[in-house]
C-alpha cells in the first residue's frame, strides 16, 4: 500500500506545501478514493485474508529476528503496529466482515496480534540490555532552553515582601516625586531642620506660591509613613519598598539612585523589645539562623529612640574582613519607635497607640548578598552583570 | 569631627584596662558613630626623619630636584618638585610603602628618566594643615627616627561622623563626649573649674565696651571681654598637639584659643583685635551690603543675614566667619572676646546662602546652649592668662541676653516606660543613668520628675520619649530581650497591583526570557532630541548633580534605548524590559498633603525592548511577547493602527496595543525603532519597543475575574486549511474579524503562513490560515463542512476580493 498522499503533496505549489497535511488536500487527489475502495474489496475475500495475516506475521518475525538495534525496532513497530501499521489496517478493515467471519477470523487475528506484540516486547527487553554497547557520550550537554533573568534588587524585594506577607504586613507604594511635607515635615524634619542635611536632596524646578521649592525626589521610603497612617489608621503593618534619590555624585559606592525597603508597626502596646524581636527575625532570614543582631543609638528625626541595626558579617561569621572593614558587623538597616510627632501627623493617638518603623537599604542588602562590590552596576543595564542572576 | 582621648582624659578618667578601640566601640554602641579609631603613632607608618645631604638639578626637568637624603641606615635617592629646600634640612620622608593620610601609596618611581625612591612630604600630604607651599621643614631631629615618635605623638583619635551628631550639639565638644563616657562607663565627669561669679563681678580696669544687640531674636546672648597685654606668638606646644591631633592648624596663641574652647567646650568664639574695633552693633545686614571674611572672600550679604558690626562696618558674620578688617595680626596688642549665642535656622540659612560652612556655623545651626557663652568665655580667658604672662582683663563682661529654655520638668511614668521598652529596668539604674547624663531626677509616686540640663534643652530633649532613648542607650539596647509582638491575628490587605507586577515580571523573564533592568527616573534634552519626542510638560531637577540626568523621564524608551547601546556589541539578540515610574509636569492624583494641593502626575509603565538583526522578526517576536503576556492574563493583545506616532517610531511599524481585535482603549505601543534616530543614537540593531500602561493592563486583568471551564466538546473539531491571495492593503485583523463572525460551526481561525511572492503579483499576498469548525451537539458530516467553506470563500472573495487557490 503506498502512500499516495505523500506524493501530491509534494507536488503542490509552495504556499500549500506549508500546510499539514490536511483532510482538504487528501481530498482533491481524485481517482484514489474509488481504486482503494476497489482494491480492499477484493483483498478481504476471507482466504486471501487469513494469508495476509499469517504472512505479515512470518515476515514480521523474520524482521524481528534480525534486529539489533533499537531505532529499527521502534521503525518495525510503527510500520505494522503504529496506527497507520499494516497489521493494524487488516485487523480494522475486520470490521466489515459478517458477523461470521469476524469470528473466525477475528480470533485468529487477535492471537497473532497479542503474539507479535509480546514478540516486540522480548526484542525490546533483549535489545535494552545490549543498549550499552552503543556510544553514548552521557557528558555530553542537553538540548538548551534559554531563560531570562530578574533583577537581583527584585529577588531580594520578593524575599523580603513574602517574610513581611507572613507576618502579616501589606505591601504598599507611594510616590516617588514627593512632597516636602510627606517627605520631611510629616516625618519630623520641620523646614530649616539640621536633619535635612543628613540628606542631600534632589528639589524639582518649580516653586510654590510662597516662591519655595515644595517638591522632591523622595529621599527616603520613610515618606509612605504618613500617608500610610492617614489612609489606613492604626493598627497598621507596611512595608513599602521603592526607588529613593539623593542628590550625590555616582562612583563605585554612591549612587543618586537607589532602593529602600520601609517597614511600620502601629498597635496597642508596641514596644522595642518586640522591634528587636521582628528585626532579628528579618536578619536571620536573609542572612541565616546563626546571624546575630547589634543594634546603635542613631538619630533619625521620625523616631524616638532611634538605632541603626547591624548583623554579624555573613562573610567572616563577625570575626572581621575587608567586607566588614574588620568589626565583624554589616550595617543593613534603620529603625525606631515611630515618635509621637509622626503618629499624630498620621491621624493616630500616640496615647494609645505605639510603634515601630524601620528601613532596610535593598540596594545595600541585595550588594552584600551577592557581593557587588560597584553599586552603579544596578542601574546600568549591562547583560553581562544582569544575567548572573 | 576628631575627639583626641588625650583631651577626653581631662574630663573623665579612664580606666586603663578600657583599650582605645573598646572605647570607640562602647562610644558607637551608646552615643555616636565612631567611623575610625586612629593610633596616631601608626598614623605616620614609614614616614621618617631624613637629612638633606645633597641637592642637584633633574637632568630633563628643569622643575625637579634630585635629592640624596639620610635616613639614618641609608641615603636615598629622591626626585622632588619643591623649592624650598637646602642641605642639611630635615624633612619627612616617605618610604616606599609607606600609606599617606590622603591614601597615596609611595612606590619606587622613574620620573623622567630618573629612578625616585620615596618622596619628601608637605604639611598637606602628611594631614597635619592645608600647607602646600613646599616641603615641611622640620627643626632638628635624629636620621631615621618615626616621623610620629619626633612629633611626640602618642594619642588616640576617634573619627566622629558628623552626621550621628546633628541632634546633639553639646556632643559637638571633648566636654560633651566625656559627658557621656563617663555615663556609660559609670564613672564621675570633672566638670571643667571656671569661677565665672569671679570673671562676671570683675571690673577689669572699668573699661566699658560699647554694645549694641539691636535683634535679640537672631542674637540670644552675646557676651565680650575686652584683655590687654597680649603678645601674639605661636601657642604652646601641648595645644598644639591637640589641635593638630583632632585636625585643626595651629595659627597663633589667641586664635588658637579660640579654637580651642570651641573643641574642648562646643562654643565658637571669636577674637577681635581691640584696636580696630570700637562700638559693637549685632544687626541685620543691609541687602547688597559687601563683607570681606578672613577667608579673603567678599561676600555680597542680604537683609536676612546677621552681622557684627563696628559702628557701622561688618566686622563679621556673626556665627559663620570673621571679617578681614579686625583680624587679629602679629601686632594686635589688646584683643576683644566674643562668645554669642545665635539662632540657628539664622546661621544654617546664611551658611548655606553663601556656601560658606564653618566649625563655628557648624555648631551654631545645630542649637547650641546660651549658657555655654558663659563657661566659654571664663576659659578663654582662662587660657589667654596662662599663655600670655602679661595678659589681663581690662573691660567689665557683657553680657547681654534674653533666652529662655524650657527644662522641664518631664513627668516619666515608669509603668508606661516599662511597657514601651519591653520590659523593667530598675529605678535605681533608670535615675543613675539620667543623673550621670546631668538630669535632675525627683521621685513622685510612680513617677519621676525629670530636669533637663540646659545643653540638651535646646530642642534635642522635650518630650517622656526622648527619655527613653537616653535611658535606652546607655542601659544598652543590645541587653534588651526580643519578643515578638502579640496582635490580633489579621490577614494582611493585598495589594494586588503589586501582585500583578509581580506576575509580569516572572513571565517576561521566565516566560518570554528576557531580561530586567532598573533604570535612571532621569533623562536629559540631547538624549530626547535625538529620539524626535518632544519636550513638552517635563519635569525638571533644580538641582541636577549630572547633565545628562536633569529631566524627569515621561517614557522607559529612551533608557532602554541606552541599554541596547552598552550591550548591542557583546550580544548578537537580546531583550529588557523594565516597570517604572514616568513623571509628567501636569496634575497628578496624589495630595501633596497639608491642603497644598496635588503632586505632579506620575504613572507606572511597563517597557520592553528587542535588539535583533532583522527588522520584520524583532517587531514579530516583540508583538508576540505582548500577546503571550496578555495571554498569560486570559486577555488577548491585539494591534490597530497608530496616530499619534513617538518621534522615534518607525512610521511603517508602529501599532497601538488594544484588547481584543476591538477594543477601543489604547494599552500601549508597539513599534520598531526608526532607522535614521537608531543611526543618530548610534545603534547598530534593529530595535523593536514596547511601551504598556501598566494601571491600564492591571485594570483590566482584576476585572477580567475568575477564569470558568469550559466543559471539554462531545464532538470532533474538524480542521480545514484555507490559503488565498489579497490585496496587500487588506489588514489580517479585518479578515480574521470576518471569518470569526462567519457562522456558529466556525470554532477557530489560526493564520499560519504570509507568503509574498513575485508570482503572487505587485502588492499582493497570500494568507493561509487553519479553519476549525465544531458543532456542540453532532459531528459535522464532510458535505456539511464544504457547503460552509464554500459559502465562506464567497463572501471573501466579494469582500476582500480574495482569490483562493484553488490545485
Amino acid at each position: 500500500m503506498k502512500n499516495s498522499s505523500k506524493i501530491v503533496i509534494s507536488n503542490l505549489p509552495a504556499p500549500l506545501r506549508l500546510a499539514r497535511p490536511g483532510k482538504l488536500v487528501i481530498w482533491k487527489v481524485k481517482g484514489w478514493e474509488k481504486s482503494h475502495e476497489e482494491l480492499r474489496i477484493k483483498n478481504y475475500e476471507l482466504g486471501i485474508m487469513k494469508n495476509e495475516i499469517e504472512k505479515l506475521k512470518n515476515e514480521i518475525l523474520s524482521n524481528l529476528a534480525k534486529v539489533k538495534e533499537e531505532r529499527v525496532l521502534k521503525d518495525l513497530e510503527i510500520k505494522y503496529l503504529g496506527r497507520k501499521g499494516e497489521l493494524t489496517k487488516i485487523l480494522r478493515s475486520l470490521k466489515d466482515l459478517s458477523e461470521k467471519e469476524k469470528k473466525e477470523i477475528g480470533q485468529l487475528a487477535n492471537e497473532i496480534k497479542k503474539e507479535i506484540e509480546d514478540k516486540f516486547s522480548e526484542a525490546k527487553i533483549a535489545i535494552s540490555g545490549k543498549s550499552g554497547q552503543e556510544r553514548v557520550d552521557i557528558t555530553l550537554p542537553g538540548e538548551k532552553i534559554e531563560r531570562g533573568h530578574l533583577s537581583p534588587l527584585t529577588l531580594v524585594q520578593n524575599e523580603l515582601e513574602d517574610l513581611f506577607t507572613s507576618l502579616g504586613f501589606m505591601v504598599l507604594d507611594g510616590p516617588e516625586l514627593e512632597s516636602d511635607f510627606y517627605n520631611f515635615t510629616a516625618v519630623n524634619i520641620p523646614p530649616n531642620h539640621p536633619a535635612r542635611d543628613m540628606q542631600d536632596t534632589f528639589y524639582i524646578d518649580k516653586k510654590n506660591k510662597d516662591g519655595e521649592y515644595d517638591l522632591v525626589m523622595r529621599t527616603h521610603t520613610s515618606s509612605v509613613q504618613v500617608r500610610a497612617m492617614q489612609k489606613y489608621g492604626a493598627p497598621l503593618r507596611c512595608v513599602v519598598p521603592g526607588k529613593c534619590f539623593r542628590c550625590e555624585a555616582t562612583d563605585v559606592r554612591h549612587e543618586h539612585t537607589f532602593y529602600q525597603i520601609e517597614g511600620l508597626m502601629v498597635d496597642k502596646g508596641i514596644s522595642l523589645s518586640n522591634m528587636k524581636a521582628v528585626l532579628e527575625t528579618v536578619a536571620k532570614k536573609l542572612y541565616g539562623e546563626d546571624t546575630k543582631l547589634r543594634m546603635r543609638p542613631k538619630f533619625y528625626p521620625f523616631v524616638e529612640p532611634g538605632a541603626n541595626g547591624e548583623v554579624t558579617c555573613f562573610l567572616c561569621q563577625g570575626k572581621g574582613c575587608s567586607l566588614c572593614k574588620n568589626s565583624g558587623w554589616l550595617e543593613i538597616f534603620g529603625s525606631g519607635l515611630v515618635h509621637p510627632n509622626v503618629l499624630k501627623n498620621g491621624g493616630i493617638d500616640p496615647k494609645i497607640y505605639s510603634g515601630f518603623a524601620f528601613g532596610f537599604g535593598l540596594t545595600r542588602v541585595t550588594q552584600l548578598k551577592y557581593g557587588i562590590d560597584d553599586i552603579r552596576l544596578f542601574n546600568g543595564g549591562d547583560l553581562r552583570f544582569l544575567n548572573q542572576f | 569631627m576628631y575627639i583626641s582621648l588625650n583631651w577626653l582624659k581631662d574630663f573623665v578618667d579612664i580606666p586603663k584596662s578600657i583599650t582605645p578601640e573598646d572605647l570607640g566601640l562602647k562610644l558607637s554602641v551608646h552615643t555616636v558613630e565612631v567611623d575610625k579609631v586612629i593610633n596616631q603613632k601608626e598614623k605616620f607608618n614609614k614616614i621618617v626623619v631624613g637629612k638633606i645631604l645633597e641637592l642637584k638639578k633633574h637632568p630633563s626637568a628643569d622643575r625637579l630636584q634630585l635629592v640624596k637624603v639620610d635616613i639614618g641606615k641609608e641615603k636615598l635617592d629622591i626626585v622632588c618638585g619643591a623649592t624650598n629646600i637646602k642641605v642639611g634640612d630635615f624633612v619627612p620622608v616617605a618610604l616606599v610603602g609607606a600609606i599617606l593620610p590622603n591614601g597615596l601609596e609611595i612606590k619606587e618611581a622613574e620620573i623622567r628618566g630618573v629612578k625616585s625612591y620615596g618622596m619628601l612630604c608637605a604639611e598637606d600630604e602628611l594631614g597635619m594643615g592645608e600647607d602646600h607651599t613646599g616641603i615641611m621643614i622640620l627643626s632638628g631631629g635624629k636620621t631615621g627616627e618615626n616621623l610620629a615618635e619626633y612629633l611626640k605623638l602618642d594619642d588616640t583619635v576617634f573619627e566622629v561622623d558628623n552626621k550621628s551628631i546633628t541632634n546633639r550639639p553639646d556632643l559637638w565638644s571633648h566636654l560633651g563626649m566625656a559627658r557621656e563616657i563617663a555615663a556609660f562607663l559609670d564613672l564621675k565627669l570633672k566638670e571643667p573649674k571656671l569661677d565665672l561669679d569671679k570673671l562676671a563681678k570683675s571690673k577689669g580696669k572699668g573699661e566699658k565696651i560699647k554694645v549694641a544687640v539691636k535683634d535679640p531674636k537672631l542674637c540670644p546672648r552675646y557676651m565680650a571681654i575686652k584683655m590687654d597685654g597680649i603678645a601674639i606668638g605661636p601657642s604652646p606646644s601641648w595645644m598644639q598637639e591637640r589641635l593638630s591631633a583632632v585636625g585643626m592648624r595651629p595659627i597663633n596663641n589667641i586664635v588658637d584659643i579660640t579654637n580651642y574652647v570651641m573643641l574642648e567646650l562646643g562654643q565658637p568664639l571669636h577674637a577681635f583685635d581691640a584696636s580696630l574695633v570700637k562700638e559693637i552693633g549685632v544687626r541685620r545686614a543691609k541687602k547688597g551690603e559687601i563683607m570681606e571674611t578672613l577667608d579673603g572672600q567678599t561676600r555680597e550679604l542680604d537683609e536676612n543675614m546677621l552681622l557684627i558690626t563696628d559702628g557701622d562696618k561688618g566686622v563679621a558674620i556673626a556665627g559663620v566667619m570673621g571679617g578681614l578688617n579686625s583680624e587679629i595680626s602679629n601686632n594686635t596688642k589688646a584683643i576683644i572676646f566674643e562668645a554669642a549665642n545665635f539662632e540657628p535656622t539664622q546661621i544654617r540659612k546664611t551658611s548655606q546662602k553663601l556656601g560658606l560652612r564653618t566649625e563655628s556655623s557648624m555648631r551654631f545651626e545645630k542649637s547650641l546652649d546660651p549658657n555655654l557663652c558663659a563657661l566659654a568665655i571664663a576659659r578663654a580667658v582662662e587660657l589667654a592668662k596662662k599663655l600670655c604672662r602679661e595678659a589681663k582683663v581690662v573691660s567689665e563682661l557683657v553680657d547681654i541676653k534674653s533666652f529662655r529654655l524650657e527644662t522641664g520638668p518631664i513627668g516619666l511614668d515608669l509603668e508606661w516606660l516599662e511597657k514601651i521598652i519591653g520590659e523593667k529596668i530598675e529605678e535605681k539604674k533608670i535615675i543613675n543613668i539620667l543623673e550621670g547624663l546631668g538630669f535632675g531626677v525627683k521621685k513622685e509616686k510612680e513617677k519621676l520628675e525629670v530636669i533637663i540640663p540646659t545643653w540638651r534643652a535646646t530642642k534635642d530633649i522635650s518630650i517622656p520619649e526622648d527619655l527613653v532613648e537616653e535611658i535606652v542607650r546607655i542601659y544598652g539596647c543590645n541587653n534588651l530581650k526580643l519578643e515578638m509582638p502579640r496582635v490580633v491575628m489579621e490577614a494582611p490587605r493585598i495589594n494586588k497591583e503589586r501582585m500583578i507586577e509581580k506576575k509580569i515580571k516572572e513571565i517576561l523573564a521566565q516566560g518570554a526570557r528576557l531580561t530586567e533592568t532598573y533604570n535612571y527616573s532621569f533623562v536629559n534634552e540631547d538624549q530626547l532630541k535625538k529620539l524626535k519626542m518632544e519636550i513638552r510638560n517635563y519635569v525638571k531637577l533644580a538641582n541636577p548633580i549630572a547633565s545628562q540626568h536633569t529631566l524627569l523621564r515621561q517614557s522607559l524608551v529612551p533608557n532602554l534605548l541606552e541599554n541596547v547601546k552598552v550591550n548591542q556589541s557583546r550580544y548578537n539578540e537580546f531583550g529588557l524590559f523594565e516597570i517604572g515610574n514616568i513623571f509628567m509636569d501636569l496634575t497628578g492624583e496624589e495630595d501633596k498633603g497639608g491642603d497644598k494641593g496635588k503632586l505632579p502626575y506620575q504613572e507606572k509603565k511597563l517597557g520592553l525592548v528587542l535588539a535583533g538583526e532583522k527588522k520584520g522578526e524583532v517587531f514579530k517576536k516583540m508583538k508576540g511577547i505582548v500577546e503571550y503576556l496578555f495571554g498569560y492574563f486570559d486577555l488577548s493583545a491585539g494591534f490597530s493602527s497608530l496616530e499619534d506616532l513617538p518621534g522615534w517610531a518607525d512610521t511603517k511599524a508602529a501599532a497601538k496595543i488594544i484588547l481584543g481585535d476591538n477594543g477601543k482603549a489604547a494599552l500601549g505601543l508597539v513599534a520598531s525603532l526608526d532607522s535614521q534616530v537608531a543611526a543618530s543614537l548610534n545603534i547598530k540593531k534593529e530595535v523593536a519597543i514596547a511601551e504598556i500602561d501598566f494601571k491600564e493592563l492591571a485594570r483590566f486583568v482584576f476585572n477580567k475575574g475568575v477564569k470558568k471551564y469550559e466543559r471539554i466538546p462531545k464532538y470532533p473539531p474538524v480542521v480545514r486549511d484555507l490559503a488565498f491571495v489579497v490585496g496587500g492593503k487588506i489588514l489580517y485583523k479585518d479578515i480574521k474579524k470576518e471569518i470569526e463572525s462567519f457562522g456558529p460551526l466556525i470554532k477557530g481561525v489560526e493564520l499560519f503562513d504570509v507568503y509574498e511572492g513575485e508570482e503572487l503579483g505587485e502588492d499582493k499576498r497570500n494568507l493561509a490560515f487553519h479553519l476549525i469548525y465544531q458543532a456542540p451537539d453532532r459531528t459535522l458530516t464532510a458535505e456539511e463542512i464544504e457547503k460552509e467553506q464554500e459559502k465562506l470563500i464567497k463572501l471573501l472573495e466579494k469582500k476582500f476580493g480574495a482569490q483562493i487557490r484553488n490545485f
